[in-house]
C-alpha cells in the first residue's frame, strides 16, 4: 500500500536521492498552510457534546445526591442550603476531571456540560462553589458560552485531505 | 569543531579518569528525559555503554491500591491516567474484566464503537511515539509533523467522546455515546490524508539516510530473546513474532479482517517501521468497522431498562447514554476475572477479584511499558552512547504506564 513496502525498505536507498527526496518532502509541506489553531486570538467552535465545565440548574435539581456519589474525583459534594429542606450539590472546579459521569447520572438533567474549559482565577478558593454560587456561576457560564459562539473570531476545525485540519473562519471580520 | 573541555560530559569523563575509574556513571533523568519521568543510570567505558540500569517508579500513583477504595465505575478514570494518550485501549481490558464479573454483555454496536475508538487511540499513540522518537534523533520536523497529524485523530476522538484524551468512553455494559453525525465523512478524509502523509514520512524519516544511519542495525533484539524476555507489542512483532492480543477477537476484532504487522530484523528501524505500518492497519480496521457497524443500542439492555421512560427516550434521541442510579455502586458477585487487550505499546493484562461489595477487592494490572522496560538493560549494551537515544526512540516507552 502506501508506506514503504517490504522489499523497498530492505534496499538501502540511494543516499543522494534519498536526501533530495527528504528535502523536497519538507519543502512541499512548507508551501501548504499549517494546521495551527491561533489560540487565543481565535475561538474554536467545539463539537456538539464537548465535555467542558459543568453547569448546574438549581431549579431542576431534586437533590438526589447521585452526582456526588458517582463523581470519581470527589469534585461534587452535597451541601446544606439555608431555607432548603434538601441537600444540594456544590462543585469544586479544581478537582473536576470533566469525565461527565455526573451529567450522565443526573435523573432530571439538572447538570450539563458547557463547551468552556479554559478559565483562569486569581484564587484557588474562588473555584470552589457551593450550590447557590454554582447555580449563579452556571448562568454566567452559559451566557459566556453563547457570547463565544457569536464571536467574530469563531473558527471551526474542518477535516481536509490535503492539510489534515483546517481552521475555517465562520464569519468575515 | 573544537571540543569544549569545560562541557559537562567531558568534565564527567575527566573526573572518572582522575579518580582512576574506567567506567563512568551517567544519570539521565529523572526530570522528564523523554516521554515521562524516569531515570536511566548508564555506565560508560569511554563512549561505549557497559550497562544500563532503568530506575523506574517516579510516576507511581498507587493506582491498584486506589482502585480498592473506589466503586467500580470510578476506577475507570483512574486507570485511564496510566496511559493518557491511549486511554481507550488501556481501560478496555479493565471494563471487559468488570463485565465478566457482572455477567453483562455489551451490545454489538458498542463493541464496534469500542474498536473504532481503540484504533483511533492507537494511531494517535503511535504518532506520539514517532514524534518523540524524532526529537530524540534531533529530527524536529518529524516531531512537529507527527504531533500535528496526531491532532487530526484527537479531533476525531473528540467528536466521538467529547474529550480529546480522557475519553472515559468504555463503561461496563457498553459505551457512553453513539457515533455522531458526520463522523464517517470526517474519518474518510482523515484516512486519505494520513495515507498521503505516511508516504511523506517515508521520505523524510524512514528513508532519510541520516535517520537510517542512526537506527539501522542498532539495538537488535533477536526473536528468541524477545520471547524469553516477555517483551510485548510492536517491539515484539518487530523481532518476527506473530503475536497481537487483538487476535483474541475481543470487541469487534473477531469480526473484522485483521492481520498483525510482523517485522523481521528486530532493530530500531524495524520497530519504528512496524508502528508506521500499524497506523495503516488501524485506518483499515476503522474503515471496516464503520462499514459493518450494526444498528441497535450502545448500552446493555440491563442498564437501559432501569431508566425512567423519559430518560430512555432522551438516550434514543440524543445518542448519549444516561446512567441508572444503580450504576453508582455496581456489585458483581464474588469471583475473579482476567482480561487482556492490545494497547498501543503491547498487551495489557488485568486481573480483578471481587468480594461481592461495591469496590474491587483487588485489581492487578501488568502494563506493556512495564514489560518492555527490561529492554533498556539489554539493547544498549555494547553500543555507543548516542545510540541510547535512538534505542529509546524505537521502544516507545511510556513511564507513567510502567509505573502505574
Ligand atoms: S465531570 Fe466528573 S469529575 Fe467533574 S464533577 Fe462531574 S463526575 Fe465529578
Ligand atoms: S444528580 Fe442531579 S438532581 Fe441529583 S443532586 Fe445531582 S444535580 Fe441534583
Amino acid at each position: 500500500m502506501s508506506a514503504v513496502g517490504e522489499a523497498e525498505r530492505r534496499r538501502a536507498p540511494n543516499p543522494v536521492r534519498a536526501h533530495l527526496e527528504a528535502i523536497a518532502a519538507a519543502l512541499s509541506r512548507a508551501l501548504k498552510p499549517p494546521m495551527t489553531l491561533m489560540y487565543p486570538d481565535v475561538v474554536e467552535e467545539l463539537p456538539e457534546g464537548y465535555r467542558g465545565v459543568i453547569a448546574y440548574r438549581y431549579e431542576r435539581c431534586v437533590g438526589c445526591g447521585l452526582c456526588a456519589r458517582i463523581c470519581p474525583a470527589r469534585a461534587i459534594k452535597m451541601y446544606k442550603v439555608p431555607g432548603d429542606k434538601r441537600m444540594r450539590p456544590g462543585y469544586d472546579m479544581t478537582r473536576c476531571i470533566f469525565c461527565g459521569f455526573c451529567v450522565d447520572v443526573c435523573p432530571v438533567n439538572a447538570l450539563e456540560h458547557t463547551k468552556i474549559h479554559d478559565k483562569a482565577y486569581y484564587e484557588l478558593d474562588s473555584m470552589v462553589l457551593d450550590p447557590v454560587e454554582w447555580a449563579e456561576f452556571s448562568r454566567r457560564l452559559i451566557e459566556e458560552q453563547s457570547a463565544r459562539s457569536r464571536s467574530p473570531n469563531l473558527v471551526r476545525a474542518v477535516f481536509d485531505e490535503e492539510v489534515g485540519l483546517r481552521y475555517e473562519r465562520l464569519r468575515r471580520s | 569543531m573544537a571540543i569544549d573541555a569545560g562541557s559537562p560530559a567531558i568534565r564527567a569523563r575527566q573526573i572518572g579518569v582522575e579518580e582512576g575509574l574506567r567506567v563512568v556513571e551517567l544519570f539521565i533523568g529523572p526530570q522528564h528525559p523523554a516521554s515521562g519521568h524516569m531515570r536511566l543510570v548508564v555506565y560508560l567505558d569511554g563512549d561505549v555503554v557497559v550497562k544500563v540500569d532503568p530506575d523506574i517508579g517516579w510516576v507511581h500513583r498507587t493506582m491498584e491500591k486506589l482502585a480498592e477504595t473506589r466503586e467500580y465505575v470510578k476506577t475507570i478514570p483512574i486507570f485511564e491516567r496510566m496511559t493518557i494518550i491511549d486511554s481507550c485501549n488501556i481501560t478496555l481490558a479493565l471494563v471487559q474484566a468488570y463485565e465478566a464479573l457482572l455477567g453483562v454483555e455489551p451490545p454489538p454496536r458498542a463493541r464496534y464503537l469500542r474498536t473504532i475508538l481503540c484504533e483511533l487511540n492507537r494511531i494517535a499513540s503511535h504518532l506520539y511515539g514517532l514524534g518523540i522518537g524524532g526529537i530524540f534523533l534531533n529530527h524536529s520536523t518529524m516531531y512537529m509533523w507527527a504531533f500535528g497529524d496526531r491532532e487530526v485523530f484527537l479531533t476525531l476522538a473528540e467528536m466521538l467522546t467529547g474529550a480529546r484524551l480522557t475519553h472515559t468512553y468504555v463503561v461496563p455494559g457498553g459505551v457512553r455515546r453513539d457515533l455522531p453525525q458526520g463522523f464517517t465523512d470526517a474519518f474518510a478524509k482523515a484516512k486519505r490524508y494520513m495515507l498521503r502523509r505516511l508516504k511523506e514520512y517515508d521520505k523524510i524519516f524512514l528513508r532519510n539516510p541520516v535517520v537510517r544511519s542512526r537506527l539501522e542495525g542498532v539495538g537488535v533484539l533477536e526473536r528468541a530473546k524477545a520471547k524469553s524476555l516477555g517483551v510485548v507489542g510492536p517491539n515484539l512483532r518487530a523481532s518476527g513474532v506473530r503475536y497481537d492480543a487483538r487476535m483474541l477477537g475481543y470487541a469487534a476484532y473477531g469480526e473484522l479482517e485483521f492481520e498483525p504487522v510482523v517485522g523481521e530484523y528486530g532493530d530500531s528501524l524495524e520497530r519504528i517501521w512496524v508502528r508506521l505500518k500499524e497506523i495503516e492497519t488501524s485506518l483499515d480496521l476503522i474503515e471496516q468497522a464503520l462499514r459493518q457497524l450494526p444498528e441497535g443500542p450502545v448500552m446493555a439492555e440491563r442498564y437501559l431498562k432501569m431508566l425512567p421512560p423519559a430518560l430512555r427516550k432522551l438516550v434514543e434521541s440524543t445518542g448519549r447514554v444516561k446512567l441508572p442510579a444503580a450504576y453508582v455502586n455496581l456489585r458483581p458477585p464474588p469471583g475473579e476475572a482476567l482480561s487482556r487487550a492490545e494497547a498501543g505499546r503491547g498487551e495489557i493484562v488485568y486481573y480483578v477479584v471481587s468480594d461481592g461489595t461495591d469496590k474491587p477487592y483487588r485489581v492487578r494490572v501488568v502494563s506493556p511499558s512495564f514489560r518492555n522496560a527490561v529492554l533498556f538493560m539489554v539493547l544498549p549494551v555494547g553500543h555507543r552512547f548516542m545510540d541510547l537515544p535512538a534505542i529509546y526512540a524505537s521502544l516507545d516507552y511510556f513511564p507513567p504506564e510502567a509505573d502505574r
